[in-house]
């Protein structure tokens, strides 16, 4: 910040008012962002007021990083210049709900939880089970594009994504999209937005496409053993007539740690995780279907009650796992679903020979693989691992990303990895939109 | 700018048969199926990327537009060269390029026609969900480029959920590729803006797509009302009972019978209304899911509802339902079809609206849509010849899309804006939302020359129809 920073703090006051400011140095120190403190956090409670602070940024040259709960900031390379927190948890208005319209429009400050809950009440939900779970706000889940095991199902926020209204750095307000299930007016800029991190504007309010919740969801697991036996199963469930919400492969120390009762050094075996949705009848057709495929591969299958808290710790590796380790690296790497196996192979022998304890947590149906390094390694060897597993990835294909880190790991490495021939394209839209770079500067693919 | 030197110099790059430029020739590349005079300066037929590249250079040099087309179905007049130039018509870049089905993947050339990739994986159990009415005929490229829908994106999305990756020539020649045959390539999701750009960012000539594995079973149904206003009372109440079939669709009489008329579907020809239903999945599911239904449409007041009872019977349902358009095309000389967009529960109220501008204006408008997803097709029947009944037309078409703003929704479902309705754009966005917009297309189209005058407003009649209100084919 070059201008005095208590100026600063008066003159956004005066924007949103003075208890909408906060510049205790704790309450800052809580909103760092990979060890950047920023001067003053602003929490606007209108949409108007989001965009009057962006103005005043932009025309004071400060640099802002939007949040919601703050679950999915771990994810990008550390801040090029961070004076403003801007938490939007008072956004958290419906602005308009007609439940049988199956459509709802929300402010993005509305916890998912909150959020669920409102839906639910009419029977209907949100399909996503994103990191940062219930806690986690709409905008943020929007903003990281995240997607966890449901996926597999119903796709991802990019697809419920109806419309959006956005504060632009320059602080106006824009609207994308609309409110109904179909449009293809103009451009379709909720895409550019859905996963840009907060890096081209601040989702104020969203739109969306709600489902109608299934009555009833079971989830099984298959005792593979090895990733090999896995892969068939895999493939047979994809060619079968299920239809699973969830679909992951847990190898062994993933197994362990989510059995909770076995110590990680101890080998239970691979094991697939489904989940199902339907009628009763239904659930018991799925149920037959996998006896089939688990007697034809001799593999032991088990009908789970009360699955939900493992698969929320499923969709919060990173939470979850802090609670028992210290340092966590979190690896996400998306490949060609038919790669999965192959990854997670790759991923032991390397973590083996970099004696780095990895559990491997891969939704295989849509070749999404989460790779947790557990113990506090020595950086030198995650980041060996990071840069070796990177190249395997794109061997099959596909790309790695860090998701969650210690900063001094991304000092080294750049979270994101290389972009490719388009790189330049996107350099190019930030730039169109955000000139001054006020957004979140140096977080995100190629400096943006 | 037409000059034989031009096309000596396009004849080498794509060879002497892969140029056109006779008058004669160019007649037949004036029009798409909104119809719009315009006729390009050249046409040229592309076979590799690489031709795409050259010629988008020396469109450059020359300064000249560029425009993109596909089969030429198109019901907005995106393909319409409406100032000439070179038309780029991919009907020679048709190849599969690769089927991966284990990854449920394939890498097509833009005109691949629709229909053709669900073919070719048919046998293995897969498809290509989207399904815009023409695709017998329609190309992949002119679906990402209109972001299309159909009948089935009800249960599963219209293009743009399906398309993973693009290749893409810029209007300097330079070729990116965006996206990933994987899901989250870290970086902005570019595929997701050029699918639904209508060829004014770039020109796409490789397209990979998501196949879908074809369900256990089916169940299509032909509820039957006498009454307009119980069909559509019956579609939101589908979708409260927590259903989603895989396609729910309207047609009122007057379409029904011109269709049965045509196609010998089996359409009753005394009703007031039909919806065609269809649900998929689970063989338990879908029969739990049809009886659930069939009550639906018998508690509003069904007169009788009937369920294919073979893969025939479906298939001819089908048969007329997208051949409706075509249909009509025999007993009216012209006709002009609305895409507008409302929420489902506005539906009964709409149709009534319709019914006020039909008689208002003295015109015969006929409703043929997916109910489901609130997306209209009002057609307006008129004869070009009759120009008083033509400038009705253009009136009746604006208070019917005038009404969809006002309840919310939107001027396009699937047809795109293109020449048609981009004046139209400042009814659903702000200066500022369209601004945003232009400085997406400055950065990729900063010249123009791609597919000028499409999506978004010219500035020249604010807030009315353009395009020419001539023709009107089947698709």
């Amino acid at each position: 910040m070059t201008l005095a920073v208590d100026s600063v703090r008066t003159e956004l006051a005066a924007l949103v008012g003075q208890s909408h400011v906060l510049a205790d140095p704790a309450a800052c120190a809580a909103l760092a962002v990979d060890g950047k403190v920023p001067d003053c956090a602003v929490s606007p409670s209108t949409a108007e007021q989001v965009a009057a602070v962006l103005r005043y940024a932009s025309e004071h040259h400060l640099a802002l990083i939007p949040r919601g709960k703050g679950s999915k900031l771990s994810t990008g390379n550390p801040p090029r210049r961070y004076d403003v927190a801007l938490p939007l948890g008072e956004l958290n208005r419906v602005i308009h709900f007609e439940p049988a319209d199956l459509t709802i429009t929300v402010e993005a400050g509305m916890t998912f939880g909150d959020f669920q809950a409102l839906a639910g009440r009419n029977g209907l939900w949100l399909p996503l089970d994103p990191r940062g779970g219930a806690e986690s706000s709409l905008g943020g889940i929007i903003a990281a594009n995240a997607a966890g095991p449901l996926r597999q199902g119903f796709g991802g926020p990019r697809d419920m994504v109806l419309g959006l209204k956005i504060a632009t750095p320059e602080g106006k307000i824009a609207k994308t999209g609309g409110r109904v299930v179909k449009n293809v007016a103009g451009y379709d800029l909720g895409k550019l937005l859905t996963g840009s991190f907060g890096t081209l504007g601040v989702i104020v309010e969203a739109s969306l496409k709600l489902f109608p919740k299934p009555p009833e969801r079971a989830t099984f697991t298959l005792r593979a053993g090895t990733l090999g036996i896995a892969r068939d199963l895999r493939r047979s469930i994809r060619r079968s007539p299920l239809e699973p919400l969830r679909l992951v492969l847990l190898d062994s120390p993933a197994t362990a740690l989510l059995s909770d009762s076995v110590q990680v050094h101890e080998r239970p075996g691979a094991e697939l995780w489904i989940e199902v949705g339907g009628s009763h009848r239904v659930i018991e057709r799925c149920a037959y279907e996998l006896r089939q495929l688990a007697s034809a591969a001799g593999v032991p299958l088990t009908r789970l009650d009360g699955a939900e808290e493992a698969w929320e710790r499923v969709s919060n590796l990173a939470l979850w796992l802090q609670q028992k380790y210290r340092d966590v690296t979190v690896l996400k790497a998306a490949l060609p679903e038919v790669a999965s196996e192959e990854f997670v192979s790759r991923a032991q022998q390397e973590a083996e020979a970099e004696r780095i304890a990895l559990a491997s947590f891969a939704q295989v149906g849509v070749g999404i693989v989460h790779l947790c390094a557990l113990q506090q390694a020595l950086s030198a060897s995650v980041l060996g691992l990071v840069v070796r597993l990177r190249q395997a990835a794109a061997e099959l294909g596909g790309t790695l990303v860090i998701e969650h880190c210690q900063v001094d790991l991304k000092s080294q490495v750049d979270v994101w990895g290389a972009g490719g021939d388009d790189l330049d394209a996107m350099l190019k839209i930030k730039s169109a939109w955000d000139p001054k770079e006020v957004l979140a500067p140096g977080r995100f693919l190629g400096g943006i | 700018m037409k000059s034989k030197g031009l096309f000596r110099e396009l004849a080498r790059i794509v060879g002497e048969d892969g140029i056109l430029w006779r008058r004669e020739d160019l007649m037949l590349y004036e029009y798409d199926a909104l119809s719009s005079l315009r006729q390009p300066d050249v046409v040229t037929f592309p076979r590799t990327t690489e031709h795409v590249v050259q010629i988008a250079k020396l469109a450059l040099r020359e300064n000249l537009p560029l425009v993109a087309r596909g089969a030429g179905t198109g019901l907005s007049g995106g393909s319409v060269a409406t100032e000439g130039g070179i038309l780029l018509v991919f009907s020679r870049m048709k190849q599969i390029l690769e089927i991966d089905l284990e990854n449920q993947r394939a890498r097509v050339q833009p005109g691949v026609v629709n229909l053709d990739l669900s073919l070719a994986v048919a046998d293995e159990g897969y498809y290509y969900a989207p399904d815009p009415s023409s695709q017998k005929a329609c190309t992949i490229g002119g679906n990402v480029a209109e972001n299309s829908g159909g009948p089935h994106t009800l249960a599963y999305g219209v293009t743009t959920n399906h398309v993973l990756a693009l290749e893409v020539v810029l209007p300097d020649g330079e070729v990116i590729h965006t996206g990933a045959r994987h899901w989250d390539r870290p970086g902005y999701d570019l595929t997701g803006v050029f699918v639904g750009s209508e060829g004014t960012l770039g020109i796409v000539t490789e397209v990979t797509v998501r196949l879908s594995r074809k369900p256990e079973a089916v169940k299509t149904l032909l509820a039957i009302y006498d009454k307009v206003v119980d069909a559509t009372r019956t579609v939101a109440a589908i979708t409260a009972r927590g259903i989603t079939p895989a396609a729910l669709e309207m047609m009122d009489g007057f379409c029904l019978r011109a269709v049965e008329e045509a196609t010998h579907a089996g359409y009753p020809m005394d009703c007031a209304a039909v919806l065609l239903i269809e649900v998929e999945g689970l063989k338990e599911a879908v029969e739990e899911h049809a009886d659930e239904i069939e009550a639906v449409c018998r508690d509003n007041q069904a007169r009788e509802v009937r369920r294919a009872k073979s893969a025939e019977e479906r298939d001819l349902l089908w048969k007329g339902r997208k051949g409706a358009f075509g249909a009509l095309g025999r007993i009216t000389p012209n006709f002009y079809v609305q895409d507008g967009v409302i929420p489902r529960t506005r539906l009964p109220e709409m149709l009534d609206f319709i019914g006020t501008v039909e008689k208002k204006y003295g015109l015969h408008i006929g409703n043929i849509f997916h109910a489901g997803d609130g997306n209209l097709h009002p057609l307006i029947l008129y004869d070009e010849r009759n120009r008083e009944q033509t400038a009705c037309v253009v009136q009746a078409a604006k208070d019917i899309i005038m009404r969809c703003v006002e309840m919310g929704g939107s001027i396009t479902g699937e047809h795109g804006v293109g020449l048609e309705k981009s004046d139209l754009m400042p009814l659903i966005f702000s200066e500022d939302d369209l601004e945003l917009m232009s400085r997406i297309k400055n950065l990729f189209n900063p010249l123009g020359r791609l597919n000028p005058g499409k999506l978004l407003p010219t500035g020249k009649m604010c807030g009315e129809l353009r395009g020419g209100l001539v023709g009107g084919g089947p698709v």
